[in-house]
């Protein structure tokens, strides 16, 4: 029972980074209607350029900040020059997929090319081990964790309480028409993918401030259980991705702990494939983006 | 054997190893549509059952890898056997795929199974010896001189591309490649007409795997190795470059693709000078290259360098007509309006 408890504590923080990871995938989706592989790649050079910021001697949460707003400005950069142009020129669904999957290859590979490929590390950031409610979580675990509640109830706030927010969804349901009532859809595209970038970034940050060491496949290990958080909860759904991620942390977690922790991503694989076969739409998916989803 | 020669046997097996991984690959996805980013799967598939049926039981050469089976069985029972689970694993993978949803959807699915796979298999050390991958697999023609045996065996690897190019031919020419490739057009169409699109897909992925088993299985017996090293989930994108290059659906554009991407791309990239501080520089840099190929040529021209030949239909009376449809690039780009 206190290995449960323990592991549910390891899971709600490894959670919390996925559940950011896949907010900000799931947003990408809803925006565009593009499965961003590329997504992977992105975290890990956030990863990559948090070692050149952290050896400027700045403090560790700055640089998740400052990671995640570069990788803001590069999502946006990916999609006004890769992805929308490709799209008006009608290219389908899976050629789109391709160019993301090569994209995250070129971005994998450069950083190979500039900084090798040995494994790197943050360092021991963990700083003090907390004990409450049964968990043992250090302390870097916990500031991940409220930095992560914080932003996800700032997304929720600027979701359903702004303007800009609503064109959001708005653009996310029917571009077509949100953009036949005026919404200039560019714009908000723009500022949906620096937003979800941001995501990104801090995750891949995240990811690397918790784990040991990591090297250029750090995106690529960490995109299978934020695709089956996204999935999970429902593509396009951020409300759905938060709480998938959460699910995928402790359900990974708990049967690390009970079974072998090798094994931790076979568990997200099999939710993601069952999830699929049963109910593509996950958990949350309303009808209109199950739609997209379709053949 | 000087080096350079041996270099050229290594290249001419390469080529025809990935030739036939390439047409399996053309088959799923350039005439059927089958989205299979998981291909390099079912190469490693047919690699490791090569490498356990042809080695003996673990416990031999002092037991220092781990694996299951081990039955000692020649050289064409353990190729074919590698063909049979290849094409028990294409058709496992594309189950995950029959579910009715968007094609990209389907990719993505497959590309997190390919990395899944490596993932496992890399993990459990008892299976297939985990990370460090199998060594010591058999050559058929290691009694041989090492000049005649390497020669030997890029003989045998021709024989292979020349029976397999015939069985691919009559997948892709004649009733079947056109039920596939209408399938690939307008799944609704073909089920209209009465064909089982379930039957088609799995059956596509059942040979598209038993030919990736099969270069699998070839490749691992010549270079006497494999470990998850040599399948991470960048190599099917490597051949998906070479077949959207070369022209997807059209059997000599795809062959050129492979001989682009695979051989002058992948191995030239190796003649580069290293650059003694940054070690895997010249690697990485093929893959670059390989990445910003694929962009350019889905941007410019997704058909790709040679484009799928579509049949010609003489009308009784006598004027040339081409068939309607698209030209064949429906499911990357919209058809030109």
């Amino acid at each position: 029972m206190h290995l449960l408890i323990e592991a549910i504590g390891f899971g709600v923080a490894s959670g919390a980074v996925l559940a950011l990871g896949a907010v900000g995938f799931t947003l990408q989706f809803g925006i565009s209607n593009v499965l961003n592989i590329t997504y992977g790649s992105l975290m890990t050079l956030a990863a990559f350029l948090g070692v050149f910021l952290l050896g400027l001697g700045l403090n560790v949460w700055l640089v998740m900040a400052l990671g995640g707003l570069l990788i803001g400005l590069a999502s946006v950069a990916l999609n006004r020059g890769l992805l929308a142009p490709l799209m008006r020129r009608g290219l389908q669904p899976f050629g789109l997929i391709i160019v993301t999957v090569s994209a995250g290859i070129v971005i994998q590979y450069v950083i190979v090319a500039v900084a090798g490929p040995s494994t790197l590390s943050y360092g021991n950031l963990s700083g003090a081990t907390l004990h409450f409610l049964g968990w043992t979580l250090t302390t870097a675990q916990v500031v991940i964790l409220v930095v992560a509640l914080v932003l996800m109830a700032g997304l929720h706030v600027l979701l359903t309480r702004t303007q800009l927010g609503r064109a959001m969804r708005a653009t996310s349901s029917n571009r077509t028409l949100a953009r036949s009532c005026g919404i200039a859809t560019g714009r908000i595209g723009d500022i949906a993918w620096f937003l979800s970038g941001t995501f990104c970034g801090m995750a891949g940050i995240a990811l690397a401030i918790t784990i040991e060491s990591f090297d250029f496949t750090l995106g690529s290990i960490f995109l299978i259980p934020i695709i089956a958080a996204a999935v999970l909860g429902g593509v396009g759904q951020p409300y759905g991705a938060m709480v998938g991620g959460l699910v995928v942390g402790i359900v990974s977690q708990v049967s690390a702990a009970y079974w072998s922790p090798s094994y931790e991503n076979v568990v997200a694989l099999a939710m993601l494939i069952v999830m699929l076969l049963v109910r593509p739409r996950g958990l949350f998916g309303a009808n209109s983006s199950s739609r997209k989803l379709l053949a | 054997m000087s080096g350079i020669e041996f270099y050229v046997v290594v290249l001419l097996v390469y080529l025809g190893t990935d030739l036939l991984a390439a047409w399996g690959l053309n088959l799923e996805y350039g005439i059927s549509g089958v989205a299979n980013l998981a291909f390099i799967v079912v190469i490693a598939a047919g690699a490791y059952t090569y490498a356990i049926l042809s080695l003996g039981p673990d416990s031999g050469n002092g037991g220092f890898q781990l694996y299951v089976i081990g039955l000692q069985l020649p050289f064409a029972v353990a190729v074919i056997a590698a063909a049979v689970v290849g094409a028990v694993v294409g058709v496992l993978i594309g189950v995950t795929g029959l579910k009715r949803i968007r094609q990209d959807y389907q990719g993505m699915v497959m590309l997190v199974i390919s990395l899944m796979a490596v993932t496992v298999v890399g993990a459990d050390t008892g299976f297939l010896n985990g990370q460090a991958g199998l060594s010591l697999i058999p050559n058929p023609f290691s009694s041989l001189s090492p000049v005649v045996g390497d020669w030997t065996y890029v003989a045998m690897v021709g024989v292979a591309c020349v029976i397999g190019f015939f069985v691919m031919k009559r997948f892709t020419g004649g009733p079947m490649g056109r039920a596939l490739r209408a399938m690939r057009d307008d799944e609704h169409a073909v089920a209209a007409l009465g064909f089982s699109v379930v039957r088609l897909r799995l059956m596509s992925q059942a040979v598209g795997g038993a030919f990736g088993g099969v270069s699998g299985a070839l490749l691992a017996a010549f270079i006497g190795g494999w470990s998850p090293g040599a399948w991470a989930y960048v190599e099917t994108l490597a051949l998906l470059t070479a077949i959207i290059v070369g022209g997807m659906g059209n059997d000599m554009g795809v062959s050129l693709g492979t001989f682009v991407i695979a051989v002058l791309l992948l191995q030239g990239v190796q003649f580069l000078p290293q650059i003694s501080s940054h070690t895997g520089l010249t690697e990485a840099l093929g893959w670059i290259i390989l990445g910003v190929l694929t962009i350019t040529f889905l941007w410019v021209r997704p058909q790709g360098i040679f484009k799928e030949r579509r049949p010609f239909y003489r009308s009784p009376s006598g004027s040339d007509r081409p068939s309607p449809g698209d030209s064949g690039t429906g499911r990357v780009a919209a058809p030109p309006a």
